[in-house]
């Protein structure tokens, strides 16, 4: 655990000594008061619904650019040998990196707090529905980050961990958007296993055991498939 | 296949260079050895510790990889923070440990510096410094001088001798004079395969299957060599490579052979002066290069 704090606190370093990880937090913050700016002023709505529905899409965009540099990066230089060396397993490695992203996303999440509070406000906030709701988006983006950490082990270079990255999200958003299409039958059972669709209907203020358990074990697949990934040139 | 058929025992208080042109397979012997790249057959230990416990062996071992990566957008003293919390360093003695590497590489200065600031010189010191953090017991250093000033040539190889004397040292390079100054013993190795071992006079030992000698002539030259062709049939004769005629290179593949009497004898009947008379022996450098095929 102490190795797992270590490599998080590298992370969390390297992140506030650039301007990447601010520029990330910025411009999310800037994209998501769009949002919810929207539909107050011009919906005339105090209201955070539309802005749930549409954090799927923010998160699309903006954890692939938290997460690309993370393992891609580490290849790229030559510092994954002198990680690799060091006395820590794999598995180490990749929760290290996955606790960093999650506690930025975690931050980035705290920050968009200021929206219900300034709502409340205004007007009466479902606070059940908008803690469902937060738990739901911090939920979905451990999922998106796993699966985006994953992205930036298969290559050596940050942007084609990006786009690999956001072309595995968008293979979800699609599904989702898509499922009207397909038989009833089929959208059952794609409601099933998106993680947009059980994320919607968290943010509808239902929260299940199953759904819960559904993200975090999706969440875990992909991290695990990130440490066999980096295990992998052993096989070879 | 990089590397077949290596088979080597490095001692403790031994610094041991590991020399071969590019792509002999230096790097992956030593990746290997660090546990990072698993070898499809074979076996080795260090510091008494099989290859397969992988963790084990990173606990023991110092590794400095190749061109000496370490995280440019961390300052010095925070990656030498962060390579020391991984070794498992408690939080008192880290501190203390930072600062003696620091010292011990003359990065005191630099500690508070972003690396992708500094010299490459600099950050294979960085490097060097991380590898020693954790006071291990074995060493292993992948082209630890490259890319260093002449100036820092000398202090690294200082430091790695300091070293030596207490650890057991394992040093790769494709530069001879460095190896042959930095180490104790030197193994050659080519195209994955172990070609000669030893210390650097027993492997220009090896070289001298004959003896040669360098002449400097004034007067007759070409009486001079009829009178040697004469004398010893079997003496082959050379120019030294450049324009100069009045030097002869003589070579005898008998070690036993009388070269310097015969050439003497073979003066006073040409009427030739000998000015100069140098035996010379093989150098590193012609084993490097007759065990690696002229290659490097």
């Amino acid at each position: 655990m102490k190795r797992v704090l270590a490599i998080t606190w590298k992370e969390w370093r390297q992140t506030i000594d650039t301007p990447m990880g601010y520029v990330v937090a910025v411009a999310f913050l800037l994209a998501s008061g769009f949002f919810f700016g929207n539909t107050l002023f011009l919906a005339g709505q105090a209201d955070m619904r539309s802005y749930f529905h549409m954090l799927p899409l923010l998160f699309m965009f903006f954890i692939p650019a938290l997460t690309m540099r993370l393992l891609a990066e580490e290849r790229h230089s030559g510092t994954f040998e002198l990680l690799a060396t060091l006395p820590v397993r794999e598995v180490e490695i990749v929760a290290g990196k996955y606790l960093a992203v999650m506690l930025q996303l975690l931050l980035m999440l705290v920050l968009t707090l200021v929206y219900p509070a300034s709502l409340s406000t205004l007007g009466n906030v479902d606070g059940g529905a908008v803690a469902a709701s937060y738990l739901g988006a911090l939920l979905l983006a451990g999922v998106y980050a796993a699966i985006c950490l994953f992205a930036s082990s298969l290559t050596r270079n940050a942007v084609v961990a990006y786009v690999l990255g956001f072309a595995m999200l968008l293979f979800f958003f699609l599904i989702g958007q898509a499922s009207p299409e397909f038989s009833s039958a089929m959208q059952d059972w794609l409601t099933l296993v998106n993680p947009v669709d059980r994320y919607q209907s968290m943010t509808r203020g239902v929260i299940t055991l199953g759904d819960v358990i559904f993200m975090l074990m999706l969440a875990l697949a992909f991290t695990a498939l990130t440490k066999f990934q980096l295990e992998r040139r052993k096989w070879s | 296949m990089a590397v077949g058929d290596l088979s080597f025992h490095v001692r403790k208080g031994e610094v041991m260079g590991l020399l071969g042109p590019n792509g002999a397979g230096k790097s992956t012997t030593l990746m290997m050895l660090t546990g990072f790249l698993p070898p499809s057959s074979g076996s080795a230990t260090v510091a008494g510790i099989s290859l397969d416990d992988t963790l084990g062996i990173r606990r023991q071992i110092g590794y400095l990889p190749e061109n000496a990566p370490s995280y440019t957008d961390l300052d010095v003293q925070s990656h030498l923070r962060f390579v020391g919390r991984m070794h498992g360093l408690p939080v008192g003695t880290l501190q203390e440990r930072v600062a003696a590497v620091a010292g011990l590489c003359g990065l005191q200065e630099v500690l508070p510096r972003r690396i992708d600031e500094l010299s490459k010189g600099y950050r294979q010191r960085v490097g060097l410094a991380a590898s020693m953090l954790h006071d291990p017991q074995c060493l292993i250093l992948d082209e630890p001088i490259t890319g260093l000033d002449p100036n820092q040539i000398v202090e690294v190889r200082r430091l790695i001798r300091q070293i030596g004397e207490h650890k057991t040292v394992l040093l790769s390079s494709h530069v001879l004079s460095e190896v042959q100054a930095a180490c104790d013993r030197i193994m050659i190795i080519d195209q994955g395969r172990l070609r000669a071992i030893g210390t650097p006079a027993e492997l220009a030992g090896q070289m001298r299957g004959g003896s040669v000698l360098r002449l400097r002539l004034k007067g007759e030259t070409q009486q001079m060599e009829r009178q040697l062709q004469a004398r010893l049939p079997d003496v082959s004769i050379h120019s030294d490579g450049t324009d100069k005629p009045d030097v002869l290179i003589l070579q005898h593949a008998d070690p036993e052979a009388q070269l310097a009497e015969e050439a003497f004898r073979a003066a006073v009947a040409a009427d030739a002066v000998i000015l100069e008379m140098v035996p010379e022996s093989a150098t590193l450098e012609d084993v490097f290069r007759r065990m690696t095929g002229g290659r490097a």
